[in-house]
């Protein structure tokens, strides 16, 4: 971001977020006092429990004050606090992306990545460097690039990505470089922060922090704001709607739409000062990894948690640079691609977009989008109504991800497999199949290419009709098919999700069976889902 | 643009008999009505009956300013309709429709409205409105079901001092499935008067009926209070205390012998529960949702069944009153 709108832009959101509040309190809201003492017991709250934070000291000096300062404030003091806390958040969550720093980085691609990858840490990998996986070959783009590159001048894009890996928001980066496109704003976890090395990077490639374990509601209409002010000053972002890593490992259904709701914010604040290019656009982009550097963690979170899965884990495989760098060779080695398929866009309110950035109705025709959020003749906010429309784009993004997943072997085979599991078990719950693997522990080999045979031939015509997309893997026969996913289990887990001994398959690993078979859940394929419908499936899975 | 001085200009989509009594109530008040119609003999019939209505033969100017739109038409007509006004339609249009039945894979109206045009703003009227009671100037009472505030605030200014009582509801999935099964309900209830199966037999089977809109809307993410509420139990109660239902007379003369086309013949009007009957079936076997009545009715329909045996074995099955799912 330049440094001149950098600061614009924090001065715009203290003055927007302290006015708002103000408003907010003369309309019967809550007084800005009840506000900064709320501020100030979820602040304390939090450094209470998170006594690790770096900024710890500072912080709680920092609210020791606010206290201090609000128990003798006038009126005109509490306003003058609110801007005091407002800007307190907002330098904090705020980037300090440097053009000049973008340069030097994405010159050195490739093998950038390996450089990026390199900077999660550790000086010890950088004697190792020269042994970097290049990732060209292995990170394919596809889908609407030129419209992208088309909405990117004719707009504001958010480019609204599935989310299964920490390595997602570095492959997003990559794959905006290839497409040569200039980098892109993104929210990024303040856990991804801790090594001074990466976040010089991320800071000054667009990162912006998010603290989760932030709770202040203030603090979350600072954050929104500055995305807001964002993409009003046309910085193109990158929103994860999904929140989290899916921890399941299925595609995102149920997505968070605070952020994406920012966009329709954007748009009216556009229209409300008659911006020369108002419109904001939503592009949904689909990632898909033939392995997943997180998944043990993320399933074992999703199974051990049930329904309180931990949001934040700082101690997963991506903390672990050996394991980053192990992964990223080993999915080089095997030819494994990474797919990043960009989807068509959406205008704020869900409607289809052409490539000049027009939104269209069902039928085709152009739309004035402006129209939507006319209130008297003016545009306006109004939150219930902008709030449905948010939902709805939801649900395209939703449609999107399931439309534009690249299906690989390691889902269509541990799908086959769970499939078989649960035949062989009809009485057991998921849950109890996991957890002793059901009355016989391995598969017979021609069941499990049966199945896959089966199951190939139903996503065939899915992809026919335009639901899903195959890998290439996935166009030889089920005995090629199986073999490619049994060699990928075998790679890089502490324990291979299935392994081949002799005429059966071993289930090795049932948890990440269930994890990779995830990926397919959602299509309404023949056999009986493993997560219901709204992927809360927790209760569904308790024995 | 509108604002609450200003005058609202409404447009009605269509010339039956709900168009005409909704006209005729608004036009009356400071609302400015406009109504467009296809033929030329409905547009002469409409100015003769309610002059005060603007009736216009060009669809764009009897929208040129409306704020409100009734797209006032039967379901079986509502996507021709809807794709019509769709080459018109602005994203502040508010847009009703009171149509009580489903379309192709039981698309529901507001689905039909939404495949067509760029609207947003939808509000489904439901609940016991019947063009006949609405002609005769006596106080109505009806749901709205909008997920915008918007649209409620605009229909409520409408209504304003017409004797209408507007009941909001978010459901608008419950309150479309309770409005299209209870002509189901009716179907039945005709055939049940025409066998003397007793009034008894007439409301366990319009029970029926109502449990069978409830896992219908349940499946579809409908709320289960719906169907106890205005929309659901309340428009089935004065539905067939008045007997003002084409789908009775449909029911009885299927049970009497007739054809179903016979039937719809005779009826001379649009009778959305025969439909409504199949594409639910359709729906609940793709589901796996158990439907008593309607199954019994759309066996009926299609001449797989007695309407006797049929009814009896409604009659004589559980209502599996504890479980919304059906399952």
């Amino acid at each position: 971001m330049r440094p001149e709108d950098q600061e614009r832009i924090l001065t715009e959101l203290e003055s927007r977020v302290s006015l708002a509040k103000v408003r907010a309190t003369e309309a019967g809201g809550p007084k800005l006092s009840e506000i900064l003492e709320d501020s100030h017991y979820f602040e304390r709250k939090r450094l209470k429990e998170d006594r690790g934070s770096p900024t710890r000291e500072a912080d709680v000096k920092f609210w020791d004050q606010v206290q201090q300062d609000l128990r003798r404030a006038s009126e005109r003091d509490q306003k003058l606090l609110a801007r005091k806390v407002i800007r307190h958040y907002a330098e904090e969550i705020a980037g300090n992306f440097d053009e000049r720093v973008y340069q030097v980085v994405t010159r050195a691609l490739p093998p950038g990545l390996g450089l990026l990858l390199n900077a999660a840490s550790p000086l010890r990998l950088v004697k190792r460097l020269p042994q970097m996986p290049n990732l060209d070959e292995s990170v394919v783009i596809q889908g609407e690039v030129e419209q992208l590159h088309r909405l990117h001048e004719k707009g504001t894009v958010i480019l609204v990505p599935t989310h299964v890996s920490n390595l997602d928001s570095i492959i997003v980066g990559y794959a905006l470089f290839r497409m040569g496109l200039p980098p892109f704003i993104y929210g990024a976890g303040l856990n991804l922060f801790t090594n001074p090395l990466i976040s010089f990077f991320m800071h000054n490639l667009g990162a912006y922090t998010v603290d989760r374990k932030k709770t202040d509601p203030l603090y979350k209409d600072v954050l929104k704001e500055y995305a807001t002010l964002t993409l009003e000053f046309g910085y193109d972002n990158i929103f994860f709607p999904g929140g989290t890593r899916s921890r399941s490992g299925a595609i995102e259904q149920h997505l968070k739409l605070g952020l994406m709701g920012t966009g329709l914010a954007a748009y009216i604040n556009n229209l409300q000062r008659g911006a020369a290019q108002p419109k904001v656009f939503i592009v949904p982009a689909t990632l898909s990894f033939e392995l997943v550097l997180e998944a043990e963690t993320l399933i074992d979170d999703f199974l051990k948690e049930v329904g309180k899965a931990r949001y934040i884990i700082d101690d997963d495989e991506f903390t672990r640079p050996k394991r980053v760098f192990d992964f990223m060779s080993q999915l080089v080695s095997m030819d494994s691609k990474i797919h990043v398929t960009v989807s068509r866009g959406y205008d704020v309110f869900g409607n289809p977009v052409d490539d000049e950035g027009n939104s269209l109705d069902p039928c085709g025709r152009v739309v004035d989008t402006s129209r939507y959020v006319l209130d008297k003749g003016k545009p306006v906010h109004d939150a219930a109504r902008d709030a449905e429309y948010t939902r709805e784009v939801g649900e395209r993004v939703g449609e999107a991800f399931l439309r534009d997943n690249v299906v690989t072997s390691t889902h269509v085979v541990a799908h086959a497999i769970m499939n078989l599991l649960r035949e062989r078990n009809p009485r057991m719950s998921v849950l109890r199949i996991l957890r002793t693997g059901g009355t016989e522990d391995d598969l017979e080999l021609r069941s499990v290419y049966r199945e896959t045979d089966r199951l190939l031939g139903e996503l065939r015509a899915l992809e026919q009709r335009g639901r899903i997309r195959l890998g290439t893997s996935l166009r030889a026969s089920a005995e090629d098919v199986v073999s490619d996913a049994l060699a990928h289990y075998a790679l890089y887990h502490t324990r291979p999700a299935a392994q081949r001994r002799g005429d059966r398959v071993v289930p090795r690993d049932r948890n990440l069976v269930l994890y990779y078979q995830n990926r397919l859940e959602g299509y309404g394929l023949s056999s009986r889902p493993c997560l219901s419908p709204n992927h809360r499936a927790l209760a569904d899975l308790r024995g | 643009m509108n604002d609450a001085t200003e005058t609202l200009r409404m447009t009605l989509v269509g010339a039956g008999p709900l168009a005409r009594a909704i006209g005729r109530i608004l036009a009356r008040g400071p609302t400015e009505v406009h109504l467009w119609a296809r033929g030329q003999a409905a547009r002469d019939a409409i100015r003769a009956e309610v002059p005060e209505l603007n009736v216009h033969h060009e669809l764009e100017a009897a929208l040129e300013g409306a704020h409100v739109v009734l797209l006032a038409v039967p379901a079986d007509q509502l996507t021709e309709a809807a794709e019509r006004y769709g080459e018109h339609a602005l994203g502040d249009h508010v847009v009703l429709t009171a149509a009580r039945g489903v379309g192709p894979n039981f698309t529901l109206p507001h689905e039909m409205i939404r495949k067509k045009t760029c609207v947003r703003q939808i509000g489904i009227l439901g609940g016991p409105i019947h063009a006949r009671e609405l002609a005769t100037g006596r106080s109505i009472n009806a749901v709205l079901a909008t997920r915008f505030p918007r649209v409620l605030e605009m229909v409520r200014r409408l209504v304003s001092g017409a004797p209408v009582a507007l009941h909001a509801s978010k459901d608008i999935v419950g309150v479309q499935v309770a409005g299209a099964v209870s002509n189901v309900a009716s179907l039945a209830a005709g055939m049940c008067d025409a066998l003397e199966l007793g009034d008894t037999a007439r409301g366990v089977l319009l029970t029926h009926g109502l449990v069978d809109a409830r896992k219908i809307g349940m499946a579809l993410g409908a709320t289960e209070a719906t169907f106890g509420g205005l929309a659901g139990l309340g428009e089935l109660i004065p539905r067939h205390v008045t007997s003002m239902d084409r789908h009775l007379d449909v029911g009885a003369a299927v049970a009497k012998g007739a054809s179903l086309q016979e039937a719809l013949q005779q009826a001379q009007g649009h009778v959305e529960g025969v439909v409504t009957a199949m594409e639910a079936m359709a729906l609940a076997d793709a589901r796996g949702i158990e439907l008593g009545l309607v199954r019994a009715v759309a066996q009926v329909l299609q001449g797989e069944a007695s309407p006797r045996e049929a009814l009896e074995a409604v009659l004589h099955h559980s209502l599996d009153l504890d479980d919304p799912r059906g399952r």
